[in-house]
């Protein structure tokens, strides 16, 4: 097991230097000039000979004088260090700027993995157990929704319907501007402007899912084992849960942590559409205003989630099935 | 599966099936017996078959832009006049989407997309001779010459709805309205000009006291005067103001569009200046020499003829130069895309835009056309990217199945690494930078390619599993055996059957293509305006007022989209169940 993990480990360190690579690479493509980003404010202000100086200044600040293999390095160690450079359309340090929407987006994406797994296992399975029912139909076609609507859409109508016709919910943005109140009527505040977004994303990943589970949950209860169990007399409930369940775990685990990998890029969608600053948002902000650097960290971080992501899928595969050995 | 009982009953038993059927009939039996798989097929062939076949009768042209037109809400009751001006009319005029019409008894009727401004005519105006409807208000002039006007101001900045002392005076003989400016000529050969100035820019000075007719269009006005020779009254350049020589001194009457002007001479034959669009200045060969009467509308113009026959031409696009064969004709209105013929017994004849069916977006385009030209924009886009990914997943995949090991090992975990890669924040970045600073086509064959590229891995496990099961099969020992090249092999003897698994699961990721383009399209980082596309349409909707107010916008595009992929995903699911014995509870 443990040399198992170093050996993923091993191999998601190759893997992220080769990203990392690539990315350095598209980013070097980009056709925007750092330097007049840097001096974007000062141009108007200074004589040609001084603009000049200013440049080669920030030239070699930035080594853009060296080689590209030299650049890289310089920036690869920066990276390692936790120097992810500077937002030329910010002015502060990309640290700075991509810290608070990082947070506000695994917030949110927590809250909505709690959400989903607590509604699309119940669900899933309960449908597998009813199949054919009307209970299964229903949620068929609830789900077939969810994940057949683009998610802006979704969005859409939710605004439409939960905030305009039935104002019940916000329609975007974080917080109130300028409350003012104790700590406590600060969160609810944010919590209220969460409620939307959360919906959304629930609704839409909900239907993958759940099909997911139950087309795993079909499958495990035509097992012969769960026949033997049966003709035990176990109880129905001990049936699905402890031995079709069990078998189904696999498929559920894949489908749980594709798409727990999956809602981080998936979010920019509803975060642009509900004006919520996170990691989405303002990836796209920046792609807009041409600050790379803050596109760079944020992709190097779904770059991250993704690998742990799967190193994760491999770790829990071996623990929820004992037949897998990982060597 | 809950119909297999049912089937069973009326179709062959599972044995019987087994001996007479192959596994793809099989497939295709089981796929049809679903409603809901027959329910979604059908839609998404209307949607297809739409798409394809309605452009050819509901034409889109990319770059028309029309200010007058926009964000209309869904109507076709544009020229839907009411029935007591029926046998009884006087006059009429039409403004951007609605009209108004007098009887003969000098009473007003307003008809079309009215809003509260523009219904609220009135009172006791009197006998009312002649009306004139604008961009979004109209003036109405009764016999005591005196002029009255409703309709919307857009906060009053511009005093449209103020008539000027000037004009009060009662000696108005003639009332012109304009996109928010409003003409009035009076007894003295003079015009008074209100409302918004700053577009429409009229000069009266130089041709004071000699005015005899006005032509008002979306930039200036041409005055026809007393020694029928013509004026520009334009205070900048203008296309209009080369007037040609030779119709000075004979002018009779003159009309003017958007693009041209158009001046009846005194021996009923026409001469059209300006810009020579959509045919404007080619003047029907039949129509000269015998025109009585000409009107112009946005983009057309209409002329009357001396057998009261009418013909319009110019720009037919929302069908305004499709005129009608009539006879009898004594009177013309066109305006805008609207044209109305009034024969001797006052029976009303109109052609040109009844009314948009799905509305207009906020640069006045039809959206029913657009969304259908958008729908095979989307569904084209979505199908090569399809084709793109699938391309690169067979390669990869065949390669990596067919020699497993090293191979196997290495493109699989490549496919890992890619897949890694978070899709619509890669896709945004790829598209900001290479398609940047493309054309319009270069956009959309780099949307595609992004959308393939990107999307290659999952087609190419799936080859790669089903070509690992393939290539134990004894066929594929004896090609080996017979010194048949690894490229044969795998694309002649293996790959067609797979092809039958892939092609399945192609279809299937359609929606997922789709679905994906129009993200990227609606965040404006895919294929860009004015190509249409469903998910540019529906860019910027996300705006409270557009949510609220204007939500024909979204409404339609997002049915259209939502339906397709919806249909399709339906589709998908039946396709699974057909192929997957174990789905039917065997």
């Amino acid at each position: 097991m443990a040399v198992y993990i170093l050996k993923r480990l091993g191999f998601m360190v190759v893997v992220f230097f080769i990203v990392t690579m690539m990315l350095f690479l598209i980013f070097k493509a980009v056709p925007v000039d750092p330097v007049n980003l840097w001096l974007a404010d000062t141009g108007a202000n200074v004589k040609p000979e001084q603009y000049e100086q200013m440049r080669q200044q920030v030239i070699s600040q930035l080594r853009l004088d060296q080689p590209l293999a030299i650049q890289y390095v310089y920036w690869i160690s920066n990276l390692i260090s936790g120097n992810m450079g500077y937002s030329g359309f910010h002015k502060a340090p990309v640290r700075q700027v991509v810290s608070s929407p990082i947070r506000a987006t695994v917030k949110m994406n927590i809250v909505n993995l709690v959400l989903v797994f607590i509604i699309s296992i119940p669900l899933g399975i309960r449908s597998a157990v009813k199949r054919g029912k009307a209970f299964d139909n229903s949620v068929q076609v609830v789900t077939i929704l969810g994940y057949s609507l683009p998610t802006f859409i979704t969005c859409i109508l939710a605004i439409w319907l939960l905030a305009v016709k039935i104002p019940l919910f916000e329609m975007g943005g974080m917080a109130t501007p300028n409350l003012k109140g104790s700590w406590l009527t600060l969160e609810l505040d944010k919590i209220k402007y969460m409620i939307l977004p959360l919906i959304v994303m629930t609704f839409t990943s909900l239907g993958g899912l759940t099909r997911y589970i139950r087309a795993a949950m079909i499958e495990a209860l035509s097992l012969d084992c769960v026949r033997t169990a049966r003709a035990k007399g176990l109880k129905e409930k001990v049936v699905i849960y402890s031995h079709a369940m069990r078998n189904g775990q696999i498929t559920v685990i894949t489908a749980l942590t594709n798409w727990f990998i999956g809602i981080f890029g998936g979010s920019l969608m509803i975060e642009n559409l509900f004006l919520w600053n996170g990691m989405g948002r303002v990836m796209f902000m920046s792609v807009r205003n041409n600050d790379w650097a803050v596109v760079f960290a944020m992709s190097m971080f779904y770059v991250l989630i993704a690998l742990v992501g799967h190193l994760f899928v491999d770790l829990i595969y071996a623990a929820a099935d004992p037949r897998i050995r990982l060597t | 599966m809950s119909d297999a009982k049912k089937d069973k009953k009326k179709k062959l038993s599972i044995y019987e099936e087994e001996k007479v059927q192959s596994p793809l009939r099989t497939m295709v039996r089981m796929f049809f017996t679903r409603k809901i798989t027959i329910l979604g097929l059908s839609v998404f062939g209307f949607v297809v078959l739409s798409c394809l076949i309605l452009p050819f009768f509901f034409p889109t042209e990319r770059l028309f832009v029309d200010s007058t037109q926009r964000n209309l809400p869904p109507s076709g009751n544009f020229m839907k006049f009411p029935k007591t001006l029926e046998g009884n009319v006087r006059q009429i005029s039409a403004g951007n989407a609605f009209a108004a019409g007098i009887d003969n008894d000098g009473n007003v009727h307003v008809w079309g997309n009215l809003n509260e401004g523009l219904r609220a005519v009135p009172e006791g105006m009197g006998n009312v001779v002649q009306v004139s409807a604008g961009l979004s208000h109209v003036l109405a002039l009764n016999d005591r010459g005196e002029v009255f006007t409703w309709g919307n101001d857009r906060g009053g900045v511009f005093k449209l709805l103020d008539i000027p002392g000037e004009a009060q005076e009662g000696d108005i003989v003639e009332i012109y309205a304009g996109d928010q400016i409003s003409v009035a000529l009076d007894s003295g050969g003079d015009i008074h000009v209100w409302g918004n100035q700053n577009i429409v820019s009229i000069r009266a000075s130089g041709v004071r006291g000699r005015v005899k007719q006005i032509a008002l269009n979306n930039l200036t006005a041409i005055a026809l005067l007393d020694d029928a020779t013509v004026a520009c009254l334009s205070i900048v350049s203008v296309p209009f103001d080369r007037i040609p020589e030779e119709i000075q001194g004979r002018t009779v009457k003159i009309a003017s569009n958007d693009k041209a002007c158009i001046a009846l001479l005194d021996d009923g034959t026409v001469t059209a200046w300006g810009l020579n669009e959509n045919g404007l200045l080619d003047i029907p060969e039949n129509v000269q020499g015998r025109v009585k009467d000409v009107a112009g509308g946005r983009s057309h113009f209409t002329a009357l003829l001396d057998d009261g026959t009418v013909e319009s031409w110019g720009s037919n696009l929302l069908k305004q130069a499709d005129s009608p064969s009539v006879s009898g004709i004594e009177q013309i209105a066109a305006s805008y895309y609207q044209n109305y013929a009034v024969d001797g017994n006052g029976k009303i004849t109109t052609w040109g835009l009844k009314g948009y069916f799905f509305g207009t977006d906020d640069y006045g385009r039809d959206i029913f056309s657009r969304l259908l030209a958008g729908g095979r924009v989307s569904l084209f886009a979505g199908a090569i990217s399809i084709i793109i990914s699938s391309v690169l997943g067979i390669i990869i995949g065949s390669i990596s199945g067919y020699f497993g090991g090293r191979v196997d090992v290495l493109l699989m975990r490549f496919a890992e690494i890619w897949s890694a890669i978070p899709f619509l924040p890669i896709a945004i970045i790829l598209s900001y930078i290479l398609a940047g600073n493309l054309g319009e086509v270069g956009r959309l064959i780099m949307t595609m390619l992004i959308l393939g590229i990107l999307g290659w891995p999952a087609i190419g496990r799936l080859v790669r599993a089903q070509m690992l099961a393939a290539r134990e099969n004894d066929y594929v020992l004896a090609a080996r055996a017979m010194g048949v090249n690894t490229r044969n092999i795998i694309f002649r003897h293996i790959f067609p059957n797979i092809l039958t698994i892939v092609a399945v699961n192609l279809m299937i990721r359609l929606a997922g293509s789709i679905l994906s383009e129009s993200m990227l399209s609606y965040l404006g980082m895919g294929i860009m305006e004015p190509t249409p596309t469903w998910g540019n349409m529906l860019s910027g909707s996300q705006n409270l007022t557009v949510i609220t107010v204007y939500w024909w916008r979204w409404a339609f595009a997002a049915i259209f989209l939502g339906l397709s992929t919806l249909s399709l995903n339906i589709i998908g699911d039946g396709v699974r169940e057909a192929i997957d014995p174990k789905a039917s509870g065997r």
